[in-house]
């Protein structure tokens, strides 16, 4: 089976199916773009009052919030929609559909759309983030290049897979109502620097949520190079959680019972 | 009179029987609310590390500034109501309204008002549970002047929510979908309506602008009043633009409605 060219495939439906709807494409692109606006803002304003956030200035917070919203964009363009659906084919019994494909379930119903608008504010966002880093005057080398877009895919997996775990939930749980604001509230501590959490704070979105560590160590890659300690945090934190994820699933999957007549 | 406010009562205690069904709905979203006030917490408290007070504020009055505004998004912030405005339009659930002596934004209103009572009381149980954490760094005096004039505030801060709401979901009569407009309204609002940070720490010029757009008096403008961020002036003078803004609105559903009634077809029987 290659899972490359059923991935190709649904691309291009995707692209094709966009380009039918380009007013949505607008409207969609310009909603995520103001909601980033809405976080530099943030920062710009903070830092007219204050020199500093936990140690970080205004430019390294800036480079660490693009790099949280260029993650949060990727985890949107690619497998968003397609979760949201998954959790309403299990509730409704229609993902028979993915399970009568020939190929892993997961795979096919997480990849089975793309949404271009959020690939296309993940290139803002990077280039949020390359403005932070022309602003602080950093000369990454090839390799911290590398690293940091080898973390971005270690964050991506771990935002991923927090996703799946919550969707399969469905699967014990007649409805997953409210997880899409959860969500987006458990990521707003990854655009937080980790010397700002202290006490029980840091044990759970630090040490046991890695929300943090996954924004913060792409993050400190680029501002201060190879650091092995985040690296090995962020590669078992994203081989943990996908893990995790795996299980859920596929322990849920069990117990989905087909609704069609 | 009587018989309008029996009639708009009835639907009042309708929509209260309704949104009980979603008390766990509400506790669900307050308690994921209560996260937001730690993303606060940790945020503006790194941010006052380096300085006692951010525009002559203390950490401990711009946290109370934020538990206000978490207590008032509960008590008088819209949810979903644009939503719910906008499927009754398309599913042609207004056509019982074209017909009955019913005035369709009243019986809305009296159901957002049923609505909020539901979830005003679902917020005490995390307010419960956040205030003993946080006693030590809330600063909310009794000054009553400011309770005084807070209580026509927020009533006005619901209206012009439900009425902004309402609007949004009368767009339906021009377009399929609405929640693209909803959505970006909601990051105008956020910023706008001071939920991300008070106002008073937007630069002079764009604190002016936003102080005479309607987003200003949804959320921000109750909080300022009862945490101190504005003087008994600055309260008359904003109450006067609240009911100027309260007025327009209104006249904007009626247009909108009146507009949209003769763009609609109701179809079955």
């Amino acid at each position: 089976m290659n899972y490359l060219q059923i991935w190709l495939a649904g691309a291009r439906y995707s692209l094709i199916r966009t380009m039918m709807f380009r007013g949505d494409l607008l409207v969609w692109s310009l909603v995520e773009l103001f909601w980033m606006g809405v976080n530099l803002l943030l920062i710009a304003v903070i830092y007219q009052h204050t020199s500093s956030i936990a140690g970080w200035t205004a430019y390294e917070m800036t480079l660490l919030v693009g790099t949280a919203l260029l993650i949060q964009r990727l985890l949107m363009g690619f497998f968003w929609t397609n979760l949201f659906e998954m959790a309403r084919n299990i509730r409704d019994g229609t993902f028979d559909f993915f399970l009568a494909q020939p190929g892993q379930p997961l795979f096919m119903a997480s990849t089975r759309k793309l949404d271009p608008d959020g690939l296309l504010n993940s290139f803002v966002a990077l280039g949020v983030v390359i403005y932070a880093a022309r602003q602080l005057h950093l000369h990454p080398s090839v390799l911290d290049l590398l690293l940091y877009a080898g973390l971005i895919v270690a964050g991506l997996a771990v935002h991923y897979s927090i996703l799946v775990i919550s969707m399969s939930l469905t699967f014990w749980l007649s409805s997953a109502q409210g997880i899409e604001s959860s969500y987006f509230t458990l990521s707003e501590f990854g655009r937080l620097p980790r010397e700002a959490f202290r006490g029980v704070a840091r044990l759970i979105f630090v040490w046991i949520l890695p929300v943090v560590v996954v924004s913060n160590g792409p993050a400190r890659t680029l501002l201060h190079g190879f650091q092995v300690g985040w690296v090995i945090w962020a590669l078992a934190a994203a081989a943990v959680w996908v893990s995790l994820a795996l299980l859920v699933f596929h322990r849920g999957l069990k117990r989905y019972s087909s609704a069609s007549s | 009179m009587r018989a309008t406010l029996n009639k708009y009562g009835h639907a009042f205690l309708l929509g209260l029987q309704s949104n009980l069904i979603y008390r766990w709905t509400f506790g669900v979203r307050s308690a994921f609310s209560l996260c937001n006030l730690a993303v606060v917490f940790i945020l503006w408290g790194a941010a006052f590390a380096g300085s006692p007070t951010i525009n002559g504020f203390t950490f401990h009055e711009t946290l109370t500034y934020f538990v206000v505004l978490f207590a008032l998004q509960f008590l008088v912030g819209a949810f979903n109501e644009d939503y719910q405005v906008s499927e009754e339009i398309r599913n042609g659930l207004i056509n019982q309204f074209l017909l009955k002596p019913i005035n369709y934004y009243a019986y809305r209103l009296s159901i957002f008002a049923s609505a909020r009572v539901v979830s005003g009381a679902i917020v005490l149980i995390p307010l419960a549970i956040a205030i003993p954490v946080l006693r030590h760094s809330l600063t909310l005096h009794f000054v009553p002047w400011r309770w005084l004039l807070a209580i026509p505030a927020t009533a006005m801060a619901g209206a012009i929510q439900f009425t902004l709401a309402y609007c949004f979901g009368l767009l339906t009569f021009w377009f399929l979908e609405i929640q693209g407009f909803v959505i970006l309204s909601m990051a105008v609002e956020t910023i706008l309506g001071g939920q991300m940070f008070p106002l008073d720490l937007l630069p002079h010029r764009l604190y002016q602008v936003a102080e005479v757009l309607p987003f200003y008096y949804q959320m921000y403008f109750p909080a300022a009043i009862l945490t101190g961020r504005i003087d008994h002036l600055g309260a008359l003078r904003g109450l006067l633009i609240q009911a100027v803004w309260v007025g327009l609105l209104l006249s904007l559903g009626y247009l909108l409605w009146r507009r949209g009634l003769r763009r609609y077809t109701a179809v079955g029987g």
